[in-house]
């Protein structure tokens, strides 16, 4: 064992700013009397993300490849920087939406979600960085008990109140469920590092031990179905997303989603793309446990996601309701790539996770700003928005097309990159399915535009935007129609960026 | 070895029957030939030398006491980790001990803040 | 020697338990509490593999510790809401928790 005084912590340095910034704030919202005007801490952190944003980007391409850290617990890959930028942009973009929203009537210590936020912001980055199990459960707990507490953050709201237990409850149970897969697979391999257990579970397999890695597998599966909201394990996003404050409901939908995501792929691309079950004896090609038993059934969850969020959205009339459905179904999309797995799928992936992390911040930050002007979250509040705020009505339309994914946006660039990635690798059902759903959420998404453009408002005075939402949708707009209009910039960046094989790479110790 | 374990859970057994079989002698069969037989109003009552139990036995408690036991148990599974860093603390290297000021800085801040909240405080 | 069989079927039927407590128990509390017994199933499973496993060594117990950890963290906050909503509500019963169903 290297002696961990030579830790090497400049690798550290984006987790330690957030970690310092969270018990700076946290400290001095004690020592601050009640009165005192808390929305400093919000801008203390935005400085400290952007922070924390320099040194990730000074990570990526590596000259070493992957580097780990303490005790070979945490690593420091192009994959893990790759979503560390997403969930820290993600973050920074939250916290000016979270310092406009705040209303001292409805939060009363609203110092608390500032440095809630970036406890949650820390444990996706934990979750995004480790190859260990122990480490990867810490992180998913750190970024879900923070979200519980901040989903329940309107004390006096029965919503929220509802909201944040259901979340508590839902939580807990998929957390045990998913521990309880990581246990047998634990038990298979003696280990809790995901890439030893990768050389290990093949023994184990071909021993007589199929069965508990199949259970190992699915349980694990189901369980971090909660974090990424898809089928089995859905039915607790709508409730959540409509009782939590809004600026949350973005967190959630965005940066929790991706964090999620990261942890999916990490587990299962690493653990289970490696063990080979067969070699067909005609072609002579290595059949994996990934791609022939597991992927048919991310196709499925993935399918049965599309289905139910876009059709279960047709129905709804409050705009966070319609959002949870539609940032269910966009979960589904995103599984695709990962069902029909190729040396490209983890760019689709990261790719349409920014593109998401882009034009679902907009739509948040718009509804935000007409909720809170209509005093509702009814459709309807929407009714008459291109005539009182024309700017920002042709910023919502473009964030809208982006989500149904029409071309010259970034949604659309993304979609058509997981529709051929499906094609390629034959799953023409699931290309269908795809497609098929698409058209049906065209439905959901054009009623906010006919409610904007045609239906006659309750008012037609100038709605007033705060100058830091202007800037925060000025940014996520021209991220989603530059992205669009130039997908190969960010393509390249990405590919530029990320080595796939470093997530197998067990890399050199630090 | 099979022996030893068996002979050892032939112990537990004598052991569960004597267990089992002494307070129920102690009680019922030797108790009333030795004890005095001395019934007074103060002896019968439920706490001989405490306050008469009134009302039912489910009330609902302040909620302050919850409060503390929700304290409690954070700061007492946290021991949990001061117990192996304890004992392996000579194999470990000074790092260790960094982390550790690290960590019970972390859980200072929680006690602060618990302080700063007054949950410390009754009223 | 008891086999590492019967402990994977006390885990089993602890998890088994818990899932129906909180698929079936009305009181806010005791579904918390079911929470819990799926989380000490695991824990089970992870102290038995620990010992008994393919490859047995003690990273099975540092996981459950902080298994544990975590898990009172989770039922602290858990409660605490469910405190909130009280305060609101004045129940606990999780079929009355219902004002968001459509």
């Amino acid at each position: 064992m290297t002696d961990l005084l030579h830790l090497n912590w400049g690798l550290l340095a984006p987790e330690l700013t957030i970690v310092i910034i969270a018990t700076v704030i946290t400290v001095a919202d004690l020592v601050m009397n009640d009165k005192g005007d808390r929305r400093v801490f919000g801008w203390i952190s935005v400085i400290g993300i952007i922070i924390a944003i320099y040194f990730t980007v000074n990570q990526l391409n590596n000259p070493n490849g992957v580097e780990y850290l303490l005790n070979n617990t945490y690593r420091v890959d192009s994959f893990g920087s790759l979503f560390k930028l997403i969930f820290l942009v993600g973050t920074g973009l939250v916290f000016i939406m979270a310092i406009n929203y705040i209303d001292k009537k409805e939060i009363k210590y609203d110092g608390e979600m500032y440095y809630l936020l970036l406890t949650a912001l820390l444990g996706a980055m934990m979750m995004a960085s480790s190859a260990d199990l122990i480490t990867l459960y810490i992180g998913l707990e750190l970024l879900s008990i923070s979200s519980y507490i901040m989903a329940g953050m309107k004390k006096n709201n029965l919503k929220s109140n509802e909201a944040a237990y259901k979340y508590v409850i839902i939580g807990g149970v998929s957390s045990a469920i998913f521990l309880y897969g990581a246990s047998y697979i634990y038990g298979l391999t003696g280990t809790s590092n995901i890439i030893e257990m990768a050389s290990r579970l093949p023994n184990a397999y071909h021993g007589d031990y199929k069965f508990y890695v199949y259970l190992g597998s699915f349980m694990m599966l189901v369980g971090l179905a909660y974090k990424i909201s898809v089928v089995p394990n859905y039915m607790w996003a709508p409730d959540v997303y409509e009782g939590a404050p809004t600026p949350i409901t973005a967190f959630l939908s965005v940066i929790s989603k991706a964090a999620g995501f990261a942890i999916i792929t990490r587990i299962f691309v690493t653990l289970f793309v490696p063990l080979v079950i067969a070699v067909d004896p005609k072609t002579n090609q290595q059949m994996t446990f990934f791609s022939h038993e597991l992927a048919l059934y991310l196709a499925v969850i993935a399918a049965l996601t599309m289905i139910v969020g876009n059709t279960m959205a047709l129905r709804q009339t409050n705009v966070k309701r319609l959002l949870a459905l539609s940032s269910v179904a966009q979960a589904g999309y995103i599984l695709v790539p990962l069902a029909t797995l190729t040396v490209v799928s983890v760019n689709n992936i990261i790719f349409y996770l920014m593109a998401y992390l882009l034009m679902n911040i907009g739509v948040f930050t718009v509804v935000t700003i007409v909720n809170k002007d209509a005093g509702t979250e009814d459709i309807r509040s929407f009714a008459g928005l291109y005539h009182r705020s024309p700017l920002l009505g042709v910023a919502m339309t473009f964030f809208l097309m982006s989500l149904a994914g029409l071309p010259i946006t970034a949604g659309f660039i993304g979609k058509f990159n997981i529709f051929v990635g499906a094609l390629i690798e034959d799953a023409y059902w699931l290309a269908g399915v795809m497609l098929l759903t698409s058209v049906i959420s065209y439905f959901y998404y054009f009623n906010i535009v006919r409610q904007m453009y045609m239906r006659p408002g309750h008012t037609e005075a100038p709605l007033r935007v705060a100058y830091s939402l202007q800037l925060v949708i000025l940014l996520t707009f021209l991220g989603t129609v530059l992205i669009g209009l130039l997908p190969n910039v960010a393509l390249d960046f990405i590919a530029n960026n990320l080595n796939i094989n470093d997530m197998f790479n067990l890399g050199i110790t630090k | 070895m099979d022996q030893i374990y068996n002979n050892s859970y032939l112990f537990m057994a004598i052991f569960l029957l004597l267990g089992i079989f002494l307070p129920f002698a102690t009680i019922w069969v030797i108790g009333p030939f030795l004890r005095p037989h001395n019934p007074t109003k103060e002896k019968i009552s439920t706490y001989e030398s405490g306050v008469e139990p009134t009302g039912d036995a489910m009330v609902q408690f302040n909620v302050r006491y919850y409060l503390f036991a929700l304290l409690f148990v954070i700061f007492d599974v946290e021991t949990v980790f001061l117990y192996p860093w304890a004992v392996a603390y000579d194999n470990l290297s000074s790092f260790a001990l960094i982390e550790m000021v690290i960590f019970v800085f972390m859980l200072a801040v929680g006690l602060a803040y618990a302080w700063k909240k007054k949950v410390l405080t009754w009223d | 020697m008891v086999p590492l069989n019967a402990y994977l079927a006390v885990g089993a039927i602890l998890f088994s338990i818990g899932i129906y407590g909180v698929l079936s128990k009305k009181n806010g509390i005791i579904v918390l509490l079911s929470v819990e017994l799926m989380l000490n199933a695991v824990n089970i499973n992870l102290v038995a593999f620990s010992k008994f496993g393919l490859y047995p060594n003690i990273t099975g117990q540092i996981f459950t510790v902080f298994t544990i950890t975590v898990a009172a963290a989770e039922a602290a906050v858990g409660l605490a809401i469910l405190m909130a909503l009280y305060r609101n509500k004045a129940t606990i019963n999780v079929n009355e928790i219902d004002i968001m169903k459509r």
